[in-house]
């Protein structure tokens, strides 16, 4: 059970450092004005929950968030330990590579999870607080959960990755930037016009912010599942190789 | 305890330790000495489990170090140099922390963590956060949790560094003590420490090994093990010209400096021979006046001195 007691220690190390605080502030009120902007515009029409999830996901705000938070959460998940030269002392304990990888990763989603779980907050407050209460679909509801969880680890696990790949902070954020705007360049290929079908449907494949617009409206797919699952794998296993072969080189 | 043959270790084209062989018993202090850049870390780094070593066999306790590497890990307390801490956490939250990732039994926690603080003297800094404490305090956490887990075998790497007089003392009664349990491999630049604390010194410099012999031994391989120390009335060049004339004489220097018409010389006999009463028969025949002729013991530092030393 080492990866648990790393898990544990992983987590509270979040909570002892001064930039998770920045990001769980920053996200916090950038949330909440997003949110209270969409709810004034959707008051006038026949509005759900679903509605209000739909056009909070869409919006560039959210994608520009989710890009931000992910390198400023898991840059310093393995950097640090190169810097400070406490991953010596990390892997001469009895503890496999493995061990670690999978505590500093699902470290950094649990985090991630956190720093969006005001959502629920929102939704909360919006069926409290409404009269009448907007209609609840919650087979939509857990689909977007769910997307958001895979997305999640989709995007910290490639985070992770770049982390292992060097013991500058700066550079890992940059380089994990610049890693997750592929996948999200690739999604906007969709607003040219004129544009190859099947092309189309290589873009589709990949687009996070469709999965999520699917995802919105209840729409249950399992092309991105296999999607998601199988990139995370591969990242992490990267790290993992990653890590061996620093050591080798020493 | 450790058996190693014939490691190499390259990395970055640099080839830091050539083909060493040597062994470790159990219960043994062995004090692994070299100069900077000899390649101690680095022996060090790999008996440790850290780094994969380019060719050669380790077994520690009975386990090999790259196939069995969690069974060594487990049975070994590491304290790499210049001791990296998470410096956010506090010092007995870090070693509860470490204690359950070296497998030490839930219920035996809190027990082992309070004996290594009580033996490293932490006690009164049990809540400070490590970041805020002295080099002192941090090599002393880096010793609790190098014994955290209670291991067969501690390797240490320059355990009493950036410590005071004080300190060093606290830390050496400390590594005695651990001595009469624990299998001790421990490098250091502190040659009298290695006098006071090791049965066995090993000499490393150019990633191989040098002398493998007790502290008192690898003195007397210096010639003869000592030298004599003579202050007498006379000039310079005629102490040197009579009293290199003995048979049992190899050498005499006169590089100290004299005081008026005082000439101090340093005179190095043939191994095994007690030259002092021969060169009081020269003072005697010479009618020199003689304040000193005393036997100075040849220090550990000039085994190193001459084992390293181009």
């Amino acid at each position: 059970m080492a990866w648990w007691t790393l898990y544990k220690r992983e987590l509270s190390s979040y909570f002892h450092s001064g930039v998770a605080y920045v990001v769980l502030f920053g996200s916090a009120v950038a949330q909440s004005i997003q949110f209270l902007f969409i709810v004034s515009k959707v008051v006038e029409i026949h509005y759900t929950e679903a509605n209000v999830l739909q056009i909070f996901f869409t919006w560039p705000l959210f994608w520009m968030l989710l890009l931000i938070q992910v390198p400023l959460i898991t840059m310093r998940v393995f950097s640090e330990e190169f810097k400070l030269g406490t991953i010596e002392m990390l892997l001469t304990a009895p503890v496999r590579d493995w061990d670690v990888v999978i505590a500093k990763f699902l470290g950094a989603l649990t985090f991630f999870l956190v720093l969006w779980s005001p959502i629920a907050l929102d939704l909360t407050a919006l069926q409290i607080f409404s009269s009448p209460p907007p209609p609840v679909y919650w087979s939509q509801i857990g689909l977007t959960a769910l997307t958001i969880l895979l997305v999640g680890g989709f995007y910290v696990s490639i985070g992770v990755f770049t982390s292992a790949l060097t013991k500058n902070q700066i550079i890992a954020a940059v380089l994990c930037f610049a890693l997750l705007f592929v996948p999200f360049g690739i999604s906007l290929l969709r607003w040219i016009r004129n544009i190859d079908a099947s092309l189309l449907a290589w873009v589709s494949y990949v687009s996070t912010p469709e999965h999520l617009q699917n995802a919105v409206q209840g729409i249950f797919d399992t092309r991105p599942l296999v999607y998601y699952v199988t990139v995370t794998i591969l990242m992490l296993y990267l790290a993992k190789s990653v890590l061996e072969s620093r050591r080798l080189k020493g | 305890m450790i058996e190693v043959e014939n490691l190499s270790k390259t990395y970055a084209g640099f080839q830091a330790v050539r083909g060493i062989s040597f062994h470790v018993n159990k219960g043994e202090i062995v004090g692994f000495l070299g100069p900077n850049g000899a390649g101690k870390s680095t022996t060090m780094k790999v008996l440790a489990g850290y780094l994969p070593p380019t060719d050669g066999r380790i077994r520690i306790a009975g386990y090999d170090v790259v196939t069995d590497s969690i069974e060594v890990r487990k049975r070994i307390g590491y304290m790499p140099e210049n001791v990296p801490l998470y410096a956010d956490m506090r010092v007995t939250e870090f070693l509860r922390f470490r204690a359950e990732l070296k497998k030490v039994a839930r219920r035996k926690i809190k027990e082992r963590v309070d004996l290594v603080e009580q033996r490293c003297s932490l006690k009164d800094v049990q809540n400070k956060i490590i970041g805020t404490l002295s080099k002192g305090y941090r090599q002393r956490v880096g010793l609790a949790d190098a014994m955290v887990h209670d291991p067969d075998l501690l390797i240490l790497d320059e355990p009493t560094i950036g410590l005071d007089p004080n300190q060093i003392r606290a830390v050496r009664d400390l590594i005695k003590e651990l001595g009469q349990h624990h299998t001790i491999l421990l490098s250091t630049h502190i040659l009298s420490e290695v006098e006071l604390t090791c049965n066995r010194v090993l000499v490393i410099n150019h990633g191989k090994i040098e002398a493998s012999d007790t502290p008192a031994n690898l003195t007397k391989l210096v010639r003869g093990g000592g030298s004599i120390l003579l202050e007498v009335k006379a000039p310079a060049p005629e102490v040197i010209a009579k009293i290199e004339a003995l048979p049992s004489v190899e050498d005499c220097e006169v590089n100290l400096p004299g005081e008026g018409d005082w000439t101090t010389a340093r005179v190095f006999g043939k191994p095994g021979v007690d030259i002092r009463e021969d060169i009081f028969s020269v003072v005697r025949q010479n009618n020199w006046s003689l304040r000193e002729l005393s036997r100075v013991k040849a220090t550990l530092e000039e085994a190193f001195v001459e084992l390293t030393q181009e």
